[in-house]
């Protein structure tokens, strides 16, 4: 039953498994960081220092990038290779190879997609920013991601699939199939970096919100929802709450995300009858989503005491309950009256964040903390530091979502609103004064997160160098012996 | 739900369930958006001829630019129809003003205002000072500086490979004569002549002497073409021309 | 297959993964299903009203939710539910519409004389000035209308290079205005240059070389030209929009901003030197005419005329 570490690393391939690991921490901290500093730039303009490759314009989709796909990306990677080999009891498939492939394929993609966009190489298409031969090289990481997903599955030592497998299956098929037709453009040349896209306007936003919310649909969320379902159930020591309630949820979620694209559209010159079909569809989302919450929080039963003596436990439930939130708040988000105000504003970064912050970063630092232990064999350098990163990361992010309600719904309420006369009350510019305290809370927010990821790196840290030093402890005891 | 044992034990079968439970949502809602009748609104000029055209030389290239410096992560080009929106921006933006944008850059976000209708607003020389340093003319403003613009020397030298790449993706540039005479019908012989893609640098070097943003007629900088483009923005329809319901009636 | 919690005693599913990973069997619960069925139901009464599903070349229009505006020439047009017609139904039954329209209304009648005068009439005059003057002007002339030397022309002095009546106002703001003077470097000499300045100073009695004004008003009023635009009195002409030399109030030359008579003579010998080009844009084709007239009586209203 228990692995030894020589044991597991026969049976199962971890070595890749701690790679995207540490890059996604590394992703993490750079892209956080990031944002720490973008949020600044918006308070401090002098803080673009007049250099063309950190002004706000260029360096927001190095940190939207960095995050989504250099940190979640990897996080996904890793925990989606760990809990598949461990699901199905078998090694992964593609020998050192084709893991190792994928490894450096697509850390290398991010690498020069981000630094292309210091230099101003973008499509200027939202999370889709690369462009078109790292688009390629992308796709073509992907398609080995699949076989080596698949061909584990295949391999299992199981009759079933588990949950977390389904998740992780419908995110790498989703993602496929957005990526290719988002990106499909034509280069000026095959030798130069700039493309056009294939569509124009109202089709091409379409098809960019299609991708947009699905890169949150199934990137954010459902692959996440599979790291949920393994790492919640294994630190919890309890069974999933509801085998029924996953497979409705499961195949509502992957149905219904991809009509609500046009949510990101309301109002827009797109026609009204496909931004109905998404308001109705997101509504119809909200259950689904909670589905995964139920099943989550209520896998607690018969444990709730962990809840309050296991920080890995608390970092989870709270993901569970941000999760819960911005699933809520995003429906309301789609309707069309609501929509009207909050669109354009900071009340759509705040929701992302309570998404972002708060359910993605979190269960994966939930995750990590079970997981990273048992790559290395060995136990957590210090618990203590955990519990410390829980409430820098629980007080960073609801500074950061408060503040953007206020600025959100503030200039929201400011930009559309009337006086005696039927006048414009307000100048676009005032809002933008108004917003200056806001937005210095949302840095200040993200600075308790970002200290948080940075004692989680140290924790790590510690925690590997500890267990390389037990190894070779072991070592020498057997050669002595 | 005994059913569902024979999908979770069957790689096959799950990953073709999921591809069709994926694929619906899209091919419903894009599919139709190519061939369903008032999707793009046909706007035409008192002449009859079409009143959106694509972007002069000039004009792309400082779109190229508008890219580049990533200013839609902080300006829409989008107006709703709102009577705030109307009131502070002008008229809503209509399907067919952006139906040569490729990518379209509606953007999600309004950090600053909403820049659809910022063409003839103000000023080249308001442009100039506010890109260079906004804080010069807007105190309170959290835009970037971007002084490198100014400095920069614009390149143009693959401008005719940009227009051949839009037009394969169906922008209406002309290379010939054919093409030539179908635009002087479609958009009149002035736009046809800004359209043709062999004088792509004589176009591009004359809208930009006409600006001359900078001071130095022998100098065409990135700021000439990236003001250009604004310029541009949003002026194609003489609303004044048209009753609303032209436009409500396409939706 | 299945079996039983020992802690809770609900079913599992039997199925074990990774040694320890384990469902229940458990029943959707309860209030989430109904919750589901409830948000089915309400898609489905969304879909009945707004228009949604694409069917060949069209697509469900809605029932039970038009909307009826007036077109341009008068006709009454009745529509399905689209965001279009709310607005143009917004701009015409609106709250915040009538009552500006009733207004802009008030305004279009009265002269400029009685919009002054009635204090209702001010009042919406500053509240609509405050607004759109904010959001179109303000970016040059500064919020309030104070303009910024050298760019952008103080609109609340009582100094207009292109006149301050009623009508110069409206005009300027409907149509732009260029304002053009050429640059004297390379026609006139340095010393030219530097006569001239000492007569614009001495013009508005700040520190001048007496000797070298009094050569640099021949050059105005002869050699240099300067008389054909800004008169021989050098009061400035409103048709050319060329400025009054003489009323202490600067729009280019920073004067008033220098700390010693050198830097004056500085300030306004490179207005000489290189000449002024600048641009105000016509309004006309965004701001209707009692638009423009509500502007013009605020922009009235800021300097002490
Ligand atoms: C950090 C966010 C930010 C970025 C990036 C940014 N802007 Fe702005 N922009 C603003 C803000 C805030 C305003 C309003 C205050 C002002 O006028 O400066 C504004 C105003 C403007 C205006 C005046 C609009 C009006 O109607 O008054 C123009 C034109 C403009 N920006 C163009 C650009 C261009 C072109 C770029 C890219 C090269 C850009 N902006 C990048 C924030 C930004
Ligand atoms: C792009 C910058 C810009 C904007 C925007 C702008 N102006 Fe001006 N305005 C100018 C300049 C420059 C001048 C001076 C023209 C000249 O030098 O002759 C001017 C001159 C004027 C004058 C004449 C002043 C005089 O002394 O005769 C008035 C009145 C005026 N503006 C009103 C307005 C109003 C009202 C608006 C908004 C609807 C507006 N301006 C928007 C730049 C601007
Ligand atoms: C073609 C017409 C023209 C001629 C010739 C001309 N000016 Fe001007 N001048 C103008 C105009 C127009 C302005 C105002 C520019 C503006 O406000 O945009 C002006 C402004 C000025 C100013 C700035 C006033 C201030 O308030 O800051 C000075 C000083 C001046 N002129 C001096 C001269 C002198 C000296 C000469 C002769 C060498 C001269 N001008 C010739 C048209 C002319
Ligand atoms: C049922 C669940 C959800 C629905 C219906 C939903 C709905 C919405 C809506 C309506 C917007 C605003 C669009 C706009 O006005 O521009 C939005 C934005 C966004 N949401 Fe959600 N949301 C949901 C869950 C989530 C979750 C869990 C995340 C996780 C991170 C997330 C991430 C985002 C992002 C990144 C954006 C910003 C997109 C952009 O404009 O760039 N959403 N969502
Ligand atoms: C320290 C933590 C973080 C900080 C300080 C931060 C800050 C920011 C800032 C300043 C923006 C730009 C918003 C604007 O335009 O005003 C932004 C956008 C965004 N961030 Fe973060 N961020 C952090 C973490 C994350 C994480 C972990 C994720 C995802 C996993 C994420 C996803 C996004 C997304 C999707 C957007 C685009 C939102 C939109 O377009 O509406 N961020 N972030
Ligand atoms: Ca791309
Ligand atoms: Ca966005
Ligand atoms: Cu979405």
């Amino acid at each position: 039953m228990v692995h030894s570490a020589v044991g597991s690393n026969e049976q199962y391939n971890y070595d890749i498994v701690k790679k995207f690991a540490i890059a996604a921490l590394i992703w993490g901290v750079a892209g956080m960081t990031t944002g720490v500093w973008i949020a600044s730039e918006l308070t401090w303009p002098f803080l673009n220092f007049d250099i063309a490759n950190i002004t706000f314009g260029r360096l927001r989709p190095v940190h939207t990038s960095g995050v989504i796909f250099g940190f979640g990306g990897n996080a996904l990677f890793a925990t989606s290779y760990y809990v598949v080999q461990r699901t199905c009891q078998t090694r992964l498939w593609g020998g050192n190879f084709f893991p190792n492939f994928t490894f450096w394929g697509w850390n290398i993609a991010i690498l020069v997609a981000g630094i292309g966009y210091t230099f101003g190489i973008t499509q200027g298409r939202e999370y889709a920013e690369p462009e078109w031969y790292v688009d390629l090289a992308i796709a073509v990481v992907w398609v080995a991601y699949f076989l080596i997903f698949t061909m584990t599955i295949m391999r299992r030592n199981q009759p079933h699939i588990y949950v977390a497998n389904w998740f992780y299956m419908a995110f790498i098929l989703a993602t496929a199939l957005l990526h290719i037709f988002n990106n499909l453009a034509m280069p000026v040349s095959l030798t130069g970096a700039k493309s056009y896209s294939l569509f124009a306007g109202a089709q091409d936003a379409m098809t960019q919100w299609w991708y947009g919310h699905n890169a949150v649909g199934f990137f954010l969320t459902a692959a996440f929802l599979g790291m949920m379902y393994y790492f919640v159930p294994k630190q919890a020591g309890r069974p999933v709450y509801s085998y029924r309630l996953s497979i409705v949820h499961f195949w509502a979620l992957s149905f219904m995300y991809m009509w609500v694209g046009t949510h990101h559209l309301h109002w827009t010159a797109i026609p009204d009858w496909t931004s109905s079909l998404a308001a109705a569809f997101s509504i119809l989302l909200l259950m689904p989503s909670w589905g995964g919450m139920i099943n989550g929080i209520m896998t607690l039963s018969g444990a709730w005491d962990k809840l309050r003596t296991d920080p890995i436990m608390m970092f989870m439930i709270t993901a569970l309950s941000f999760y819960g939130m911005s699933t809520f708040e995003g429906p309301m988000m789609a309707l069309k009256s609501v929509n009207a105000l909050s669109h354009y504003t900071d009340w759509t970064v705040g929701h992302v964040h309570s998404g972002a912050l708060g359910w993605v970063a979190m269960i994966t630092f939930g995750s990590f903390y079970h997981m990273i232990p048992r790559l290395w064999n060995t136990k957590i350098y210090s618990v203590g530091l955990i519990k410390i990163h829980f409430f820098l990361a629980t007080i960073g992010t609801l500074l950061y979502i408060t503040s953007m309600w206020v600025s959100g719904i503030g200039q929201g309420m400011q930009l559309r609103e009337f006086d005696e006369f039927g006048n414009l009350a307000n100048t676009f510019i005032s809002t933008v004064e108004f917003m200056h305290y806001p937005l210095m809370a949302r840095a200040i927010g993200g600075m308790f997160f970002v200290s948080g990821i940075l004692l989680m790196v140290y924790n790590v840290y510690m925690t590997v160098r500890g267990a390389k030093q037990e190894d070779q402890a072991t070592a020498t005891a057997i050669s002595q012996a | 739900m005994l059913k569902h044992e024979s999908i979770e034990t069957n790689t096959g079968l799950l990953i073709v369930l999921v591809l069709v439970a994926i694929g619906i949502g899209g091919l419903v809602e894009i599919v139709p958006l190519f061939y369903i009748d008032g999707t793009v609104e046909e706007v035409k000029t008192a002449d009859g001829k079409d009143a959106i055209r694509p972007y002069t030389p000039l004009e792309l290239r400082g779109r190229d630019i508008y890219i580049r410096e990533g200013c839609y992560v902080c300006h829409s080009q989008m107006i709703r129809p709102f009577r705030d929106e109307a009131l502070r921006y002008g008229h809503y933006s209509l399907a067919a003003e952006s139906q040569y944008d490729h990518p379209f850059q509606w953007g999600s976000m309004r950090r600053g205002p909403d820049l659809a209708r910022v063409g003839k607003k103000y000023s080249n020389g308001w442009h100039v000072k506010h890109l260079t340093r906004p804080r010069s003319v807007v105190p309170t403003s959290v835009m970037p500086n971007y002084p490198w613009l100014i400095k920069n020397d614009l390149s143009y030298g693959d401008v005719k490979e940009r227009m051949l790449a839009l037009k394969k993706v169906g922008v209406p540039y002309s290379l010939t004569q054919v093409e030539f005479d179908a635009n002087v019908k479609k958009f009149g012989k002035e736009v046809a002549e800004k359209l043709d893609i062999s004088k792509a640098d004589e176009n591009l070097m004359a809208q930009a002497k006409s600006m001359n943003t900078d001071g130095d007629a022998n100098r065409i900088t990135e700021m000439e073409a990236l003001v250009a483009y604004l310029q541009v923005l949003g002026t194609m329809v003489d609303f004044k021309q048209h009753d609303e319901h032209d436009f409500i009636k396409f939706r | 297959m299945a079996e039983k919690d020992p802690i809770t005693g609900a079913e599992t599913t039997g199925h074990v993964w990774d040694d320890t990973l384990q469902e229940f069997n458990n029943p959707l619960p309860r209030w989430w299903l109904w919750a589901f069925y409830g948000t089915i139901i309400f898609a489905l009464i969304y879909w009945t009203i707004y228009p949604s599903w694409p069917i060949g070349k069209s697509y469900l229009k809605g029932i039970g939710n038009t909307i009826t505006y007036k077109t341009d020439a008068g006709e009454e047009v009745t529509t399905h539910w689209n965001t279009r017609a709310l607005l143009q139904y917004e701009m015409q039954n609106g709250e915040a519409a009538v009552a500006q329209k009733a207004e802009l209304k008030k305004i279009d009648a009265a002269s400029y004389e009685e919009i002054a005068k009635d204090a209702d009439m001010q009042a919406f005059v500053q509240s609509f000035g405050k607004g759109i003057f904010g959001d179109y002007c303000a970016a040059c002339h500064r919020t309030g209308g104070v303009g910024v030397i050298g760019s952008y022309p103080n609109l609340t002095d009582d100094a207009w290079l292109w006149g301050g009546e009623a009508t110069d106002i409206e005009n300027t703001i409907k149509n732009g205005h260029i304002g053009n003077m050429p640059a004297h470097k390379g026609v006139l000499s340095e010393t030219e240059i530097t006569e001239l300045g000492n007569y614009v100073l001495s013009l508005s009695k700040e520190p001048s070389d007496a000797a070298l004004a009094r050569k640099g008003k021949a050059l105005f009023e002869g050699k240099g030209s300067c008389f054909a635009c800004h008169t021989k009195k050098a009061t400035g002409m409103k048709a050319l929009g060329s400025a009054n030399l003489t009323d202490q109030i600067w729009t280019i030359a920073d004067v008033k901003g220098q700390k010693s008579a050198e830097a004056e003579l500085t300030a306004v010998k490179s207005v000489i030197s290189n000449g002024v080009k600048r641009q105000m844009p016509a309004w006309k084709s965004r701001l209707d005419e009692t638009q423009i007239k509500v502007l013009v009586a605020y922009i009235r209203s800021l300097s002490s005329k």
